[in-house]
């Protein structure tokens, strides 16, 4: 991108704690682009003022602003490219870092005896960045947002050519909040009420982005920040999580009628151990297709019995004591499905319910569960 | 700045305008045309008008005001030749493990994004074609319409498969633009779910109008024999370098001459020599081809008496010579083996034999 003349010469210098800075630069790293040539993708905004340096990177479809405290001794903004100054950051001693902005773009850091100088981009190529709204913000307390990610982000499908599924669906209303994902093979669903959400009336839904979700995850994992503020305007999705700011592009499109696909009769339901299915059906999975995944459950009395076979690899069965008195039937799944389940749940028990072969089945904890979670699982041909 | 700046095509131009009045403008939009036509320039254009902040209107059809912040960033990427240089040479600066799997974009504006084909094999690729599928369902953030364009018809074709899917649907606020020299190249598929407009050739006298704006300190014989060379394209007029067209065309005549007039082997072997293969040989055996089509028409024309249609106004003596040894069939047969060599280019014949070939073949019996 051309260097346009400067107006005015730019101004910059301020000082940061290295462990202030590098805990934010690491937080931003997941939405700075590596492999683009884009330039100006590659490279994080500085501007600083009123005792804090304010951070930005963006790849266009995500955006993430967070800040520390530092000692501005002028105030300006500058760019420097993202990941150099990650990878030597962190080699730097606990001590404290000088920015400080130079002409033609240059920046020098200087922390103790270590002086370095990197050359940035004129700021105005700096995609403008959406405004947090004023009106309209939701607060979300960030432990139930993370265990509805956590239940729900791994059934977003990947599958580019159905992109209204590469996002989950949240539903905000007054008193529960509902998120649900699917790839089309498998749908997980999870609701958290009783709690009370100000400033929704009627339902509020959201489709988050998948790059989003992740990206939220990993933004909850490292806060203690105890809520999160969500808002959103026509193009843009807003979470703000303590300093903060995450944005997020809206995608388009329809998220499908979910509630058509979630079964109400299945009659037959068995109680199994989590960790005792979850470890019988790895083990049988080494002999499943490699392709399909595939294995078979047959529900006998008082037991199940997990099984696979594949001409290359040979046959394997493993059986599970469980309270079962009904019929004798068999269904297959994938079993990558049901170990991404049994993963999430985290509970001791879980409850297979089914109502035959043909039909979906549904998997959901036994007992503790403050998120009504239920996965739905297409059955599979075997 | 505004439409007014696109010279030439005023019918298709006002076409495509008159879309955007009616709020109509289609989801993908190809334009063909030969190279430096302004197909390019047109559909920045175009990503302007539909996103400019302050739209303008000039002869009662919307127009854009080139001022605004959109207006400005899409014009960023005018220079293709300078982004795309620049393209490449920040993926030259990535880590090795991270340069193979990344794909060239131009991106001046955040939705607005041009594709070029990616070098060295100079194609679009798979990759480059999901990047589009995995932003073209966000919503635009600073615009109002999202705007791709693709700068060439040579799909992978992978590339040219996953673009049908996005094609079949595309969201309310995107355009994709795909340029072309020559529509035929695309998948039918890929045509049938697209508009296409074409860009004609600018006629010589407005071309020559045009160099003597843009070009005024080029001689007006030079600009007389650009203006026929360019073949009404003022992208091409503008850029000409008349120098390795004069050389490309010096070893066209040589091939005719010693095909018609007869001559010694041994200095047309030392040219056809010269033609190596890689990306550089490549070019140059393609500009000896588009030279070697220009002459066998200007020698039909003097055959016929049309002497004012000359394109090679420079050489007319050297020319008429020649066109008293050649008759019509000759010149018939000799364009149909030029069309057979251009064949064999594009499997990767061996280029300097493929000369060789030609000029022999093309010897009077």
């Amino acid at each position: 991108m051309p260097v346009e003349a400067a107006v005015a010469v730019e101004t910059m210098e301020i000082t940061v704690s290295k462990v202030e800075l590098l805990r934010e630069l690491t937080a931003t790293q997941g939405v700075v682009e590596r492999k683009t040539t884009i330039p100006i993708l590659s490279n994080y905004l500085f501007e600083a003022g009123d005792g804090e340096l304010r951070l930005t990177a963006t790849d266009l479809d995500l955006s993430l602003r967070t800040s520390c405290s530092a000692k501005v001794k002028k105030e300006g903004s500058c760019t420097i490219p993202a990941r150099k100054l990650h990878d030597y950051v962190k080699l730097l001693p606990d001590a404290d870092i000088t920015i400080k902005l130079l002409e033609n773009h240059w920046v020098s850091i200087r922390c103790g005896r270590s002086n370095t100088k990197m050359v940035g981009m004129a700021k105005s190529n700096f995609p403008s960045l959406p405004v947090f709204p004023t009106a309209g913000v939701v607060k979300i307390p960030g432990k139930v947002l993370r265990g509805l990610i956590g239940r729900t982000y791994f059934a977003i499908s990947s599958e580019e050519s159905r992109y209204t599924l590469n996002g989950a669906l949240m539903l905000l209303k007054p008193e529960s909040i509902t998120m649900v994902a699917t790839d089309g093979h498998r749908l997980a669903h999870c609701e958290r009420s009783g709690e009370k959400f100000e400033g929704v009336s009627g339902e509020l839904k959201t489709l988050v982005p998948k790059k989003c979700m992740d990206e939220l995850k990993s933004l909850l994992d490292s806060t203690d920040a105890e809520t999160v503020e969500f808002a959103k305007d026509e193009s843009t999705l807003f979470f703000r999580i303590g300093s903060r700011l995450l944005t997020s592009r809206q995608l388009t499109g329809q998220f499908p009628n979910f509630e058509a696909v979630l079964p109400k009769d299945n009659s037959k339901s068995i109680t199994l151990n989590n960790s005792d299915f979850n470890s019988a059906i790895q083990r049988v999975a080494q002999f499943a297709d490699e392709r399909s995944r595939a294995v078979r459950l047959k529900l006998e009395k008082g037991e199940v019995k997990i099984s696979a076979s594949s001409t290359e690899a040979g046959e394997s069965e493993d059986s599970i004591e469980a309270p079962y008195d009904g019929e004798t039937m068999t269904i297959g799944f994938n079993a990558v499905y049901l170990v991404d389940f049994l993963k999430a749940a985290g509970t001791s028990d879980v409850r297979l319910e089914l109502k035959d072969s043909q039909s979906a089945g549904q998997l959901r904890p036994a007992e503790g569960d403050d998120y009504k979670y239920r996965y739905i699982v297409m059955p599979m041909r075997i | 700045m505004g439409f007014s700046d696109f010279h030439g095509n005023a019918e298709t131009v006002h076409r495509l305008r008159d879309m955007l009045a009616r709020g109509r403008f289609p989801h993908a939009v190809i334009l063909a045309g030969a190279r430096g036509a302004g197909k390019y320039t047109l559909a920045l254009m175009l990503a302007q008008a539909l996103n400019c902040l302050a739209p303008t209107e000039t002869d009662g059809l919307p127009d854009f005001c080139g001022q605004c912040a959109n207006c400005r960033r899409i014009a960023l990427a005018a220079d293709l030749d300078a982004r795309f240089a620049e393209a490449v040479e920040a993926r030259e600066g990535l880590r090795e493990a991270d340069k193979k799997d990344t794909r060239l974009f131009v991106q001046t504006h955040p939705d607005v994004l041009v594709i070029p084909p990616d070098p060295p094999q100079m194609m679009i690729k798979v990759d480059q074609v999901r990047r589009v599928i995995e932003t073209i369902y966000y919503r635009p953030a600073e615009a109002r319409e999202r705007v791709y364009i693709f700068t060439d018809s040579a799909f992978m074709k992978e590339a040219a498969n996953s673009l049908l899917k996005v094609l079949e649907e595309p969201p309310e606020f995107a355009t994709i633009f795909l340029l072309s020299e020559n529509p035929g190249e695309l998948l039918p598929t890929i045509r049938s779910r697209s508009m296409v407009f074409h860009l004609g050739a600018v006629p010589v006298e407005d071309v020559e109008r045009y160099l003597a704006e843009q070009r005024p300190e080029w001689k007006a014989p030079q600009r007389a024999l650009v203006a026929r060379l360019s073949e009404g394209a003022l992208g091409r007029a503008r850029g000409f370098d008349v120098e390795s067209y004069i050389a490309a065309r010096a070893d066209a005549m040589a091939i005719l001459n010693s095909a018609l007039l007869g001559g010694e082997h041994t200095a047309l072997f030392k040219i056809t020599e010269s033609y190596r293969a890689g990306a550089e040989g490549r070019e140059k055996t393609e500009q000896l081809l588009r030279t070697l089509y220009s002459l066998l028409r200007d020698l039909m024309f003097l055959g016929s008496g049309a002497s004012a249609m000359l394109h090679n106004t420079d050489i007319q003596s050297q020319l008429a010579k020649m066109a008293e040894a050649a008759d019509f069939e000759w010149i018939a047969a000799a364009s149909d083996r030029l069309a057979d060599v251009e064949r064999g280019m594009r499997r990767n014949l061996l280029r300097s034999l493929s000369l060789d070939g030609l000029s022999l073949a093309l010897e009077k019996a």
